[in-house]
């Protein structure tokens, strides 16, 4: 005894229908959970006590907690360096495969670049590890012929931060090239015949052509790479394990312990909401400039 | 030649590409791509020149970058070992195609209902999902972990699997595409009284080859590679994944009295990049393209 259903509103129970599973996932693993870490963090709460709301207490606790000023600063010390490097390296090298070259070599070099995207962080860290070794790895080694005395990557306090900057960059500065490039070709050569034909000459060309033209692009680099750097973790725990001390613990990676190493959830919940605060704020200014920005298309 | 002198600029376009002579800037960026290329290339070169390496010649310095002693079955020695290394290879494939194959079925379907059907809510819904773009894992991953707990999954690949499918990204790369299709398409088959279903299975999806291989290859590298629910919810041997295994069991990986020695922990990691590479191999393009799309898209 089914009322027979009008086309619209059929059409619309097969929308309903259609995004039904995904949503329901949505609703489960990411709707439901942000609303409750938001309630966790307000609790004392481990796996073991019965839990019990302490109002702000946690968030009190955050003020006070000086691991936490220590694992913010090496995020930020990380992301600085990280983005700065991989953003202007990958640009550089965009910008010298997009020169005259021969489209077999250009396409051999892009693959080389592009290829440490595609091997994960941990394996990365596990190769890694041995290049850094102080007397046998090869970098060491090689540094050696510029008379360069051995550096104790990972088990000193001041290299260890940028050994995982090093590897970050060789990881990921490929994919801001790829990007870059793509940025690069999308500039309309005519721009570049009128500029000449007006007797622009280089340097003008690339500061009143080039650079107007890919800031879109390079904004969005640096924001996403700044919002993968704040989130820097699987590299970190297979390198240096966040050590030696705490020199290059990053405030995922002290998440990540203080939930799952000591089970202090609702700590735990409160430090990950510092990182949500961020990262909203980093992905907002993000949707509010590319809207803004009149270089698209 | 011009009159003016050329500048050594870093700068060009291709349109230089028809001026006959190379400047010194062109040598120069090629010299520099090149060293930029050895150093990018090196780590690899040295996992896989290490991987055949006698066992005792891992720490050898300066490296064989060119072995001459090759070791084949350095390869064999990780499947000899404690740690149940053929295993952790299975479970990576099984997870890795559960959740690619998941997501491109749930993200066209999404992504088409989003993009052609009419339905009440239907803007504010797509935006609540899009939403979801900023909400990294490491903050919900706490009460996402009770719910595992509460349903008996932690320590099955179920807990990896079910929060890897949901993908906003995805439903907005196939919601873009549906969008663009000709409305004329889809009227024809309303008229031929096709369901919605079918006009999603036999119209929509057979055109949607582009879109579906961008969020393969996106998904596939992104799941086989995945760190940090592995971490969180596997802990037995037999039950990790290769990147959680190679990272924390390479010590115990290799046969009795030679476990954890480079080559044969370096003759692992090469193994767990051959899906990766072959991927890469095959579809060079697309997968370059892809990336740079999910850049130029976000």
């Amino acid at each position: 005894m089914f009322k027979r259903l009008s086309p619209k509103q059929s059409e619309a129970l097969a929308g309903y229908i259609f995004i039904l599973p995904m949503y329901i996932g949505f609703l489960i693993f990411v709707l439901w959970p942000i609303i409750e870490a938001g309630r966790i963090s307000l609790m004392d709460f481990d796996l073991l006590r019965r839990s019990e709301y302490t109002g702000l207490d946690n968030y009190t606790s955050l003020l006070q907690d000086v691991r936490l000023w220590t694992v913010y600063k090496n995020t930020i010390v990380f992301t600085f360096f990280a983005v700065t490097f991989n953003t202007s390296i990958g640009l550089v090298l965009a910008m010298m495969l997009n020169q005259r070259l021969p489209s077999l070599i250009r396409n051999f070099y892009r693959s080389i670049f592009f290829f440490p995207i595609l091997v994960a962080h941990a394996f990365v860290a596990v190769i890694w590890q041995f290049l850094y070794q102080q007397d046998t790895g090869i970098i060491n080694y090689y540094l050696g012929f510029l008379h360069v005395e051995p550096i104790p990557w990972l088990s000193n306090i001041q290299w260890a931060m940028a050994a995982v900057i090093i590897m970050d960059v060789w990881k990921n500065s490929g994919f801001a090239m790829l990007v870059f490039l793509a940025g690069l070709q999308n500039i309309p050569e005519h721009y570049y015949e009128a500029a000449r034909i007006d007797g622009a000459n280089e340097r003008n060309i690339f500061f009143r052509i080039t650079m107007p033209l890919l800031s879109p692009t390079i904004f969005f680099i640096l924001v996403i790479f700044t919002i993968g750097a704040f989130q820097v973790f699987d590299s970190i725990i297979v390198l240096t394990n966040g050590g030696p001390g705490d020199a290059t613990r990053s405030i995922v990676l002290y998440i990540y312990e203080v939930a799952f190493k000591i089970f202090n959830m609702g700590y735990a919940s409160a430090l990950a909401m510092t990182l949500f605060a961020i990262i909203l704020v980093l992905t907002v200014m993000q949707f509010i400039a590319s809207r803004r920005w009149v270089h698209y298309e | 030649m011009s009159q003016q002198p050329v500048m050594p600029s870093s700068q060009k376009h291709t349109t230089r590409a028809r001026r006959k002579r190379f400047s010194w800037s062109d040598v120069l960026s090629f010299a520099l791509l090149t060293v930029a290329a050895i150093l990018v290339a090196m780590p690899l070169l040295w996992m896989f020149s290490t991987s055949l390496q006698p066992m005792s010649e891992g720490y050898r310095l300066p490296p064989k970058w060119l072995p001459t002693d090759f070791r084949i079955e350095n390869y064999a020695y990780p499947f000899q070992s404690n740690v149940p290394f053929g295993q952790l290879f299975v479970n990576n494939v099984k997870i890795t195609l559960s959740v690619t194959i998941g997501q491109l079925f749930l993200c066209s379907l999404a992504g088409f209902a989003f993009a052609r059907l009419r339905f009440p809510l239907r803007e504010p819904l797509f935006i609540l999902l899009l939403a979801s773009l900023m909400i990294p894992i490491q903050v919900t991953v706490i009460p996402i972990f009770f719910i595992m707990r509460k349903f008996g999954l932690i320590d099955t690949h179920w807990a990896i699997i079910l929060p890897s499918l949901v993908n906003a990204f995805g439903v907005f790369l196939m919601r873009q595409f549906f969008k663009a299709l000709p409305q004329d398409l889809f009227d024809a088959a309303t008229v031929d009284g096709a369901s919605y279903a079918r006009t999603f299975l036999q119209i929509a999806l057979p055109l949607a080859r582009a879109p579906l291989a961008t969020l393969t290859v996106l998904t596939f590298n992104a799941t086989w590679n995945s760190f940090f629910l592995p971490i969180i919810f596997l802990s037995s041997w037999d039950k990790m994944t290769l990147t959680q295994g190679i990272a924390f069991l390479s010590g115990a990986i290799g046969p009795a009295g030679a476990t954890g020695n480079p080559s044969i922990r370096m003759a692992a990691v090469t193994m767990a990049l051959i899906p990766v590479l072959l991927v890469f191999l095959l579809a060079q393009r697309w997968i370059i393209q892809a990336f740079a799309q999910t850049g130029i898209k976000g």
